[in-house]
C-alpha cells in the first residue's frame, strides 16, 4: 500500500499549498497551461473528478485504505476499453477487463449511478481525456473522434469545418515532418570539402552548409566563407569553388544540404528575399549612397517605403579610369560585401534574443 | 585553427594510405615528427620520362593556416627539370602558389607533381639553365635528366661518358655534385666546365 501512502502524502501537500483536490479538467485533456502552478490537482490518483462531489464521501481522502467501497470513485483507474461498464453490468462475474478500482471495491452501483445522471450539456465538449472513460454514460454528449493522422482525439463529430481544418493542418504537419526527415537524411553524411568534417556532426553554429549558387560542391559555411575571405590569393581564385573552380558571387547559408535544382532555387530565392527585406546599411533609407547600386541584395527604400532604383554601382569609377578595371573592381567589392554581409545576416537570424539583434542594428 | 590543419592532415594521411597509388607504389607519404606539420613525400618518376625508375623524396611543410594556404613543398632529391631548381629543389607549380584551392590534398599535390615531371612547362621555368637546355638541346636535356635520376634517385640509366667527365673534374679536386652541376649546366662540355670552375 506504499503507493496509496504516497498518494496521501501528495494530497496533504496539495492541501497545504491551498490546491483544490479536484482534478484539473484541462490537465485531463493534456492542455493545462498552468502546469505546476495550477490551482487544481494534477494528480489523478488522489484528486476528485469534477462533478463527483455529491457522491464522494468526505472520508475518501482521510482514510482511503479502510473505506473500500469509495475507491470506486477513482474513475481514472478504469481501463480505456469502450463500454466496460456495460460489459460488467451484463456479466458481473466476468474476470476479463476489470479495473483496479473494481478489484479493490468490486463493481459498484455507484459507478453506474454516477454516470447515469442528467446530461450536463448538450453543446459542451466532454472535458475528460478521450476516449472518455464513461463511454456512452458520459454526461457530456459531444465527444471528439480519433484523428488517424495524429492519433489524437481532436475531430469534432459534426463540425465539418473543424474537421477539414484539422485534417489539413495534420497533412501539412506531416508533409513538413517528411521534408525535414528527408533533409536530414540527405545531409547527414555530407563532408565539407575543406575541413573534411561531417557537417551535421559539427557543434552548434558550425553545423551549417554554405551553398554556392553555381556548383554543387559541399562545404560548411564557416570554411567556405573563410576561403572566400582569404586575402593571400586573387579574388578570381577565392571566389571560385575550391573543388571545381567555378565562380560564384555569394554563399547562401543553409541548415541542410540541397540536392535538387528546385530545392536549391527555393533556398536561394528565400535567401535573397530575406536579405531584400532588410534595409541596406549604406543606402540608409536615402541618406547614404550604396556603392553596389542596384546590384545590392539589400533593400533600398525611402522612409515612406518607396523602393528606389539607384542605378549601377558607381564608386569604382572614381578609383579607376579604365572601364575593364572598373568591372573587376566592382565584382571584387561585391564579393567582399556579400560575404561580410551574409555573415551579419546570419548572426541576426540565428539569434533569438533581442540584444544581439540590436547589436546588429548598431553595426548598421 | 591550427587544429583544422592537423585534423585535416591526419585524415589526408589515411586517405593517401588507402589510395590506389600506394598500392602501385607511385606515391608515398610518411611523418617526420609527431606534430603533423612536417611530412616526407615520395613520388615515383613517371613512365616514359627521363625520371622513370627514380624515387624522388619531397619535403612537405604544412602551414598553420592549412588548408587555406598551400603546403610548402620542395624536392630533397636532386632533379634536373625546368620547373624545379637544380640547386634548392624549389618547385614552380601554380597550385603550390597562387592557384591553390582549399579542397586540394596532399594526395592531389603529389599527383600534380608527378604530372609536372611528365609535362614540364619550360616557358614558366624555375631553373632558367635547365629550361634553356630543355628547349634548345632537348636530347642533351634528356640525357642529363636520366643521368641525374640515376645518380640521385636510383634510376636505371647510366652514362659512362658523363661519369668519366665527372671523374676528370673530381681528380682536379672538385666535389662530385658540383662537378655534375657545372657539366650539366655547360651541356657536358668539359673545357667550358673547367673554365667556369677555375676562372
Amino acid at each position: 500500500m506504499s503507493a496509496v501512502a504516497s498518494s496521501v502524502d501528495q494530497a496533504i501537500t496539495n492541501a497545504t499549498l491551498g490546491r483544490s483536490q479536484t482534478v484539473c479538467r484541462y490537465f485531463l485533456r493534456g492542455v493545462c497551461r498552468y502546469g505546476e502552478q495550477c490551482r487544481y490537482s494534477h494528480n489523478v490518483s488522489t484528486g476528485r473528478l469534477e462533478g463527483e462531489r455529491t457522491i464522494s464521501s468526505p472520508d475518501v481522502d482521510a482514510k482511503p485504505s479502510t473505506s473500500r467501497p469509495n475507491w470506486v470513485n477513482a474513475p481514472i483507474f478504469v481501463p480505456r476499453q469502450k463500454g466496460y461498464v456495460t460489459q460488467n453490468e451484463d456479466d458481473e462475474a466476468s474476470g476479463s477487463a476489470v479495473s483496479w478500482a473494481e478489484i479493490v471495491g468490486g463493481p459498484s452501483e455507484h459507478c453506474v449511478k454516477l454516470n447515469m445522471g442528467e446530461p450536463f450539456s448538450l453543446e459542451e465538449l466532454c472535458p475528460y481525456e478521450c476516449p472518455c472513460p464513461y463511454g456512452e454514460y458520459c454526461r457530456y454528449r459531444i465527444h471528439l473522434e480519433l484523428c488517424e493522422m495524429c492519433d489524437q482525439y481532436c475531430l469534432h463529430p459534426t463540425d465539418q469545418a473543424q474537421r477539414k481544418k484539422h485534417i489539413r493542418e495534420c497533412l501539412q504537419q506531416h508533409e513538413q515532418a517528411m521534408e525535414l526527415s528527408f533533409a536530414i537524411a540527405r545531409s547527414k553524411d555530407k563532408t565539407c570539402g575543406i575541413c573534411f568534417d561531417i557537417i551535421m556532426e559539427k557543434a552548434g553554429r558550425e553545423k551549417r552548409f554554405g551553398i554556392l549558387p553555381n556548383c554543387n560542391h559541399i562545404f560548411c559555411l564557416e570554411c567556405i566563407r573563410r576561403w572566400r575571405q582569404a586575402k593571400q590569393f586573387e579574388h578570381k581564385i577565392t571566389r571560385a569553388c575550391p573543388e571545381c573552380r567555378v565562380s560564384s558571387d555569394f554563399v547562401c547559408p543553409s541548415a541542410f544540404w540541397v540536392e535538387t535544382k528546385e530545392e536549391k532555387d527555393k533556398l536561394l530565392n528565400d535567401y535573397r528575399s530575406a536579405l531584400g527585406a532588410k534595409d541596406c546599411k549604406y543606402f540608409k533609407k536615402g541618406d547614404g549612397k550604396c556603392p553596389f547600386g542596384n546590384k545590392c541584395f539589400y533593400k533600398h527604400a525611402l522612409p515612406n517605403g518607396d523602393i528606389v532604383d539607384v542605378g549601377l554601382p558607381k564608386r569604382a569609377r572614381k578609383v579607376h579610369g579604365s572601364q575593364n578595371e572598373l568591372i573587376d573592381l566592382v565584382d571584387i567589392y561585391l564579393l567582399e560585401y556579400f560575404d561580410q554581409r551574409d555573415y551579419h545576416w546570419l548572426e541576426l537570424l540565428s539569434s533569438d534574443d533581442i540584444s544581439e539583434s540590436s547589436d546588429y542594428s548598431d553595426e548598421e | 585553427m591550427a587544429n583544422m590543419a592537423v585534423s585535416r592532415i591526419k585524415r589526408e594521411f589515411k586517405e593517401v594510405m588507402r589510395s590506389e597509388e600506394i598500392v602501385q607504389c607511385s606515391i608515398k607519404i610518411e611523418l617526420v615528427n609527431d606534430s603533423w606539420t612536417e611530412l616526407r613525400g615520395e613520388i615515383a618518376g613517371p613512365p616514359d620520362t627521363p625520371y622513370e625508375g627514380g624515387k624522388f623524396v619531397l619535403e612537405i611543410k604544412v602551414p598553420e593556416t592549412y588548408p587555406f594556404n598551400p603546403p610548402k613543398v620542395r624536392f630533397i632529391t636532386r632533379i634536373w627539370h625546368p620547373n624545379i631548381s637544380s640547386v634548392t629543389g624549389a618547385i614552380c607549380l601554380d597550385i603550390l602558389k597562387d592557384n591553390w584551392a582549399a579542397a586540394m590534398t596532399l594526395r592531389t599535390v603529389l599527383l600534380s607533381l608527378q604530372a609536372l615531371l611528365a609535362a614540364a612547362e619550360p616557358d614558366d621555368p624555375q631553373d632558367a639553365v635547365v629550361a634553356y637546355q630543355f628547349k634548345d638541346k632537348h636530347e642533351l636535356f634528356l640525357m642529363t635528366a636520366k643521368h641525374w635520376t640515376n645518380a640521385y634517385a636510383g634510376g636505371p640509366h647510366t652514362f659512362p661518358d658523363c661519369d668519366s667527365k665527372i671523374q676528370r673534374l673530381k681528380d682536379m679536386g672538385i666535389e662530385e655534385h658540383d662537378a655534375r652541376a657545372v657539366l650539366s649546366k655547360e651541356n657536358w662540355n668539359l673545357e667550358k666546365a673547367t673554365e667556369c670552375l677555375f676562372s
